[in-house]
Parts: C-alpha cells; sequence; structure tokens
C-alpha cells in the first residue's frame, strides 16, 4: 500500500519522535519494532514543582492567618504594613457588641479581659489587633480605648485593607 | 536461545505527578490570599508633661462630627500660626485640603513627627483609620489616638 507523502512527514516530526517511547536498544530480529505515544512528563513535573514552590513559599509565609468576618467592611489604608505579630488580641467590634478572641465580652468587662491577657502575654508584648467595620462610630471604639488604658496596653493596630 | 533482558531503569513518575497535584490542590484551598494591614497607634490619654522636660512639637487634629477638621499645633517655637481649620466637603473629609495642609506644615517643621488624633463621637471610624493613614504618608509616624473627652 502506498503511503502519501503527509503521513511519511508526519511519522518523522521532532515532536511526534520526542513522544515515543522505544523499546531500547536495536529492534530485535524478526520483531516489528513497536511504538508507544507517551505524554512528556518530565516537564509537567517540573511546572508542578515550581507551582508548588511558588504556593508554599508565597502564600503560607508571609503574614498570619486572621478571620475577618464577611460582614466586616474594614477600612483601606495606603500606609499599612502586614500583620506580623501573631500573640497581638483580636479585638472584634460588631454592631456595639465586642468579641476578644472570639470570645463575646461586655463593655463592663473589657478592661479585665485585657488585663489578664496582658498578663499572660507580657508587659511589653500585649497590643491589641482592632478589626471594626468603617462604617461603625467612634463612639464603638471608645469603651475599647478606656479598657486598653486601665489595663495598661498602649500598643493599638487596627486591621486595613492594603489599598492597591 | 536465550534473549539476555535489559533492566529498565525509568522512574515511575506517576506516583509524583498525583503527589505533587494534591499538593498544589491542597495549598491552593488553604492559601491565605487576602494580606492584612494595620495601622499602629498608641493610646493618647493624659498629660505627658514633666516640669521641665520639653515635650516635642505635636499636632492635634479634632475631627468634627460635620466632618471638619481642627488642627492645633503645640510646643512650637517657631512663630507662625496655630490654630487651622479644613472644612468639610459635602459629607465627607475635604482630604485634598487635609493633605495640602499638612505637607505644608510638614514642610515648615521637619521636626513634626506627633499626631494626636481627637474624634467626636459619631465621627466615622473610616474616617479615622484614613485621616491616620494621611498622617503617616505625610511622615507624621508618632500617631495617638484619643478617647473621647
Amino acid at each position: 500500500m502506498k503511503r502519501s507523502s503527509m503521513n511519511q512527514a508526519a511519522r518523522f516530526s521532532p515532536l511526534e519522535q520526542a513522544q515515543l517511547l522505544k523499546n531500547g536498544g536495536e529492534p530485535i530480529a524478526g520483531k516489528k519494532a513497536e511504538a508507544a505515544l507517551a505524554l512528556p512528563l518530565t516537564s509537567l513535573i517540573d511546572a508542578f514543582s515550581i507551582i508548588v514552590i511558588y504556593l508554599l513559599i508565597g502564600t503560607q509565609s508571609g503574614g498570619i492567618e486572621i478571620d475577618v468576618p464577611k460582614r466586616l467592611n474594614l477600612p483601606v489604608a495606603e500606609s499599612g504594613i502586614a500583620v506580623d505579630k501573631p500573640q497581638a488580641s483580636i479585638v472584634r467590634i460588631e454592631k456595639g457588641q465586642y468579641f476578644v478572641n472570639n470570645e463575646a465580652v461586655s463593655v463592663q468587662g473589657l478592661g479585665a479581659k485585657l488585663y489578664q491577657l496582658k498578663k499572660s502575654l507580657g508587659e511589653n508584648e500585649a497590643e491589641i489587633f482592632i478589626q471594626a467595620d468603617q462604617e461603625m462610630n467612634y463612639a464603638d471604639l471608645d469603651p475599647l480605648l478606656r479598657a486598653g488604658s486601665e489595663a495598661g496596653i498602649q500598643k493599638l493596630k487596627f486591621a486595613v485593607m492594603p489599598n492597591k | 536461545m536465550s534473549q539476555k533482558k535489559e533492566l529498565n531503569f525509568e522512574i515511575n513518575i506517576l506516583p509524583i505527578l498525583d503527589i505533587l497535584s494534591v499538593l498544589i490542590c491542597f495549598l491552593l484551598l488553604t492559601a491565605v490570599w487576602m494580606q492584612l494591614g494595620t495601622i499602629d497607634t498608641k493610646q493618647a490619654i493624659g498629660d505627658n508633661s514633666v516640669s521641665g522636660a520639653q515635650n516635642p512639637p505635636s499636632l492635634w487634629a479634632i475631627v468634627k462630627e460635620d466632618n471638619s477638621v481642627e488642627l492645633s499645633l503645640r510646643d512650637v517655637k517657631e512663630k507662625m500660626p496655630l490654630e487651622y481649620r479644613v472644612a468639610s466637603r459635602g459629607r465627607d473629609i475635604d482630604w485634598n485640603s487635609l493633605s495640602q495642609r499638612l505637607q505644608n506644615l510638614k514642610s515648615q517643621l521637619p521636626d513634626l513627627k506627633t499626631v494626636v488624633i481627637r474624634p467626636e463621637a459619631r465621627t466615622n471610624y473610616g474616617n479615622v483609620i484614613r485621616m491616620m493613614d494621611q498622617m503617616k504618608q505625610n511622615q507624621l509616624t508618632d500617631i495617638g489616638l484619643s478617647p473621647l473627652g
């Protein structure tokens, strides 16, 4: 049977040759050489390895993981710095309610709670990481400032969304 | 006639691919894409002036409920106006005027680094944060936040 010149060209294309798995060494006499198609997996592994390394370095090492409720619209700021102190106590203000490390605390109990946290964290390490909605009134933040002052916590960190 | 069998030294890379695929899926699902930022301040309660001690120049910014801003300078040696007022713009703070004013003050007083922000009860929290952001952008780095008077 006569083969067309197009089939001939396709059979010897470099790409196809790279994908051919040969059965090792010289063809065995009397046996027809078998060829199988295989994916070039080595380059795929290279690509996968690079993605894994990128994801490991780029998304896990920078910053700390802090859950912010979706209903909370954090204010936007350009000069915000990345969060790097996981030992800060997270205080969330939602509709006049205060949550210290996800535990609801009354306004009256804020000072005592923050004092406990300060004692557990150490004098110099104590700081508050405040998450609050940008539409909130300043009056809702005021009890927290006073309670922090009573507890002797001076450093305040306000959670913001970095402006792009 | 016995034929010599050739050993196949190829590493089976399909399990490696499987592991890598699972790793990629896991990392993508657990990745923290949203990076939070923080604006750092200190409490500004009480008077820190000690008799004989010389306080550095400071700027007090009072954010009114009508979104106007009153700026007053303290402990400044230079002869210059000490009170400024930035009127509101519509229902918002006039951020351009405020930024311009802060730049002017910073150019006149390069040592000025301390700011105390005093918002009023109904002042918007987002505006307070934005004001602190503007202060930081103008190299006013020591920011204190005062509770309600």
